[in-house]
């Protein structure tokens, strides 16, 4: 019996340590470690059915686990019931009380651990406010919309003073406008400056009085945009494992795999074959990578750094061991740049590549314009230049910037 | 007619005018007649239900408190008053009234909690778990009470049940059991079951989940499922009889004495007292109902 058993002591607020997820007749979650601050903010990302869900029920202890072992602040919670973790779960729609009223409701976490009705309305009203819902204070909840359902059922969630809060989906049923709104509030309650100290005095004191008991927060998403702009560390889980555990801006921009680039969707995926001395030769060009090529390396390299300092790169093995080995470049549209002066093109530097391309289609979106261009065999999308409105036919100067772009490996293909 | 009116005047021009007929055919407005005799049709269809929905509660009702008519006079307000306070104040009446109810009681909450168990098994049990259980959970409802009672009737005997009370109510538990189940199965597939998940990720032990959160979550249709279970039994005689053997004297079982022994103002005391609870229960369920959204 591992209840209650003191684990190794440490500072992570929640540590998974080689959990074994089933859910259904799939395969499920292997042999996953995922270690979070207080205060750390995870999205976890993932195409439908790789698990996510199913990882947020078990650490919430509403479903068991496989193996490995589930530790909220150092102590082993695997065999733990879920209301004595420290850990909420919130479901993708807010799971309201409707027989309580919005004030009942965010205290009742409260009142179920004892405190006095009285007590726990009056820090049930102050976290209202602090979702600026107090004018609703004594309302049914089916009378709320959906944005404020969602931010009662978050205040509620604070009440609790979890350790680790688990986000379901939160945003997924909201319409767009409301979501953008919604989310925003939210998560500038949970990075607020006392997150978890809302309600005053802890009820167990001994536990809560540290320096930091902001929650530890897990996001579960389908929206990368939304991942990416509102936590500190995104993981993607692919084929039951971690595919990659980053920071927002180092996922987009250095992917570590081809399944990784492909599910976060960027546009640009460009053949070639990777020397062991670093030349990375593809249809648009050849460009020396930065060697030794570690794929744990996280800094981008600086073109001043070296003269031969180009792209980063997550391959490692066949080009450190001496042989070339074929690799993918990947990069989003912002690594390309289409304009129309193709008298302009110059000779390739170690940093950027210039060629000429052909104009196949042109996408207007709201966020900006896009082009998709062919040069030779390949095909990337490129952004254009200020001033230039490419059409398609045209035939256009494309530079690569080799800096915003990675290598991959081929072992996804 | 319309129609034909506007075909039939020039026979000579009848190919020529046939396909203004026909036209005229189609847009003919709605025929008034019609929709005048369909109102009298439903409004005698109406009536009849009426009258064959209330005919017999009012000739218990006149039977039991007005003097045996003579024939041919159906009825007439000459009587004793004596024989109407002696209906009233019948002992018999009243004590199998208050046994029934009892036992109406006691059914409804036994059931309703066994029910409840069971639908909720159900709903969270695998696809074909569900099924079969699903269909189990009919068969006391499609099995004719005799048939079922027979079956009661050797269990309730050899544990020395035959004969008494806690027989009998164990003999109307089983089909009111099955009853409830199938209502509050329709009613758990809607129920949003994670708001107890999400009370006990707030804290809440499950006995505070079922206290806080289930109960008062599903107050209105436990309560229509106890009145269900209670019917169920308020209205039993064949199960009654054979477990009870004639030992337990619920309402329905004395209603069938004094029919037997030709006392008709007694035995319509009795069926009116036994159909007026019911009735009442079923208006408040679904004043209940039409409260919670359940019927319009």
């Amino acid at each position: 019996m591992t209840t209650d058993a003191t684990a190794a002591p440490s500072n992570a607020a929640l540590e998974l340590q080689h959990l074994n997820v089933t859910f259904g007749r799939n395969v499920g979650l292997r042999d996953l470690s995922i270690s979070l601050r207080h205060g750390e903010h995870l999205a976890l990302l993932g195409p439908s059915g790789v698990g996510k869900t199913s990882l947020l029920r078990a650490i919430a202890g509403l479903s068991s686990v496989d193996g490995g072992r589930v530790v909220v602040e150092g102590r082993d919670v695997t065999a733990v019931a879920a209301e004595r973790r420290g850990v909420v779960y919130l479901h993708q729609s807010p799971a309201l009380f409707p027989h309580l009223s919005v004030l009942d409701n965010v205290g009742f976490p409260l009142e179920v651990r004892g405190v006095s009705r009285r007590e726990s309305r009056e820090r049930a009203r102050a976290l209202l406010d602090r979702v600026q819902l107090g004018a609703c204070a004594s309302r049914a909840p089916d009378t709320l919309s959906g944005g404020q359902r969602h931010r009662v059922a978050l205040a509620r969630a604070l009440a609790a003073e979890p350790m680790v809060l688990l986000l379901d989906e939160p945003f997924a049923a909201l319409d767009p406008e409301l979501r953008a709104d919604v989310r925003g509030a939210v998560f500038d309650l949970l990075r607020g400056p006392d997150t978890g100290t809302l309600t005053g005095s802890p009820v167990d004191g001994a536990n809560r009085s540290r320096a930091s008991n902001s929650p530890a927060v897990i996001i579960v998403t389908h929206d990368i945009d939304e991942a990416v702009a509102l936590t500190d560390r995104v993981i993607v889980l692919l084929d039951g494992a971690v595919a990659q555990d980053a920071a927002p801006a180092e996922l987009l921009t250095r992917p570590r795999s081809l399944s990784v680039a492909r599910f976060l969707g960027l546009p640009n995926y460009v053949p070639g074959v990777l020397e062991a001395n670093g030349t990375f030769t593809s249809a648009l060009g050849s460009f020396v990578v930065d060697a030794p090529f570690f794929p744990s390396r996280t800094e981008m390299p600086s073109a001043s750094s070296s003269v031969s300092s180009s792209a980063s790169s997550s391959v490692s093995s066949a080009a450190s061991s001496g042989s070339s080995q074929n690799a993918w470049l990947v990069s989003r549209a912002d690594a390309f740049l289409v304009g129309n002066d193709v008298a302009a093109v110059r000779a390739s530097r170690s940093d950027r590549i210039h060629s000429t391309a052909t104009v196949i289609a042109v996408d207007e979106r709201v966020g900006g314009t896009t082009v998709r261009v062919r040069a030779g065999d390949v095909e990337v999308t490129a952004v254009p230049e200020r001033e230039s409105h490419p059409t398609i036919g045209a035939t256009v100067a494309l530079t690569m910037f080799v800096l915003r772009t990675h290598l991959v490996a081929d072992v996804d293909v | 007619m319309s129609a034909q009116v506007v075909a039939m005047p020039d026979p000579g021009a009848q190919s020529r005018n046939a396909a203004s007929a026909r036209s005229a055919t189609v847009v003919r407005p709605p025929n008034v007649d019609q929709s005048t005799t369909g109102g009298l049709s439903a409004t005698l269809l109406l009536a009849a239900l009426v009258v064959i929905s209330l005919a017999p509660l009012a000739t218990l009702l006149m039977t039991a408190l007005l003097p045996v008519a003579r024939f041919p006079t159906i009825w007439t307000v000459e009587g004793d008053l004596d024989q109407v306070i002696s209906v009233v104040t019948n002992r018999i009446v009243w004590r199998s009234m208050a046994t029934s109810a009892m036992l109406a009681l006691l059914t409804g909450v036994s059931a309703t909690a066994l029910g409840y168990l069971a639908a909720r098994a159900i709903v969270r049990a695998g696809d074909r778990v569900r099924r079969i259980a699903s269909a189990v959970a009919f068969l006391p409802v499609i099995a004719p009470p005799i048939a079922l009672g027979v079956g009661v009737q050797v269990i309730a005997l050899r544990a020395g049940l035959g004969g008494a009370t806690s027989g009998v109510l164990l003999a109307h538990v089983v089909p009111a059991t099955g009853y409830v189940t199938l209502f509050l199965l329709g009613v758990l597939r809607t129920y949003d079951h994670r708001m107890e998940e999400e009370a006990r990720s707030l804290g809440a032990s499950p006995w505070q989940v079922f206290v806080r959160v289930t109960i008062p979550a599903l107050t209105s249709p436990l309560v229509v499922a106890i009145a269900l279970g209670a019917l169920v039994s308020w209205g039993q005689l064949a199960l009654t009889l054979l477990v009870g053997g004639g030992a337990v004297r619920t309402l329905p079982v004395e209603l069938l004495a004094f029919v037997r022994a030709g006392d008709d103002r007694l035995g319509a005391a009795a069926a009116l007292l036994l159909t007026v609870p019911p009735a009442i229960a079923f208006g408040f369920l679904r004043t209940g109902a039409r409260q919670t959204g359940a019927i319009t």
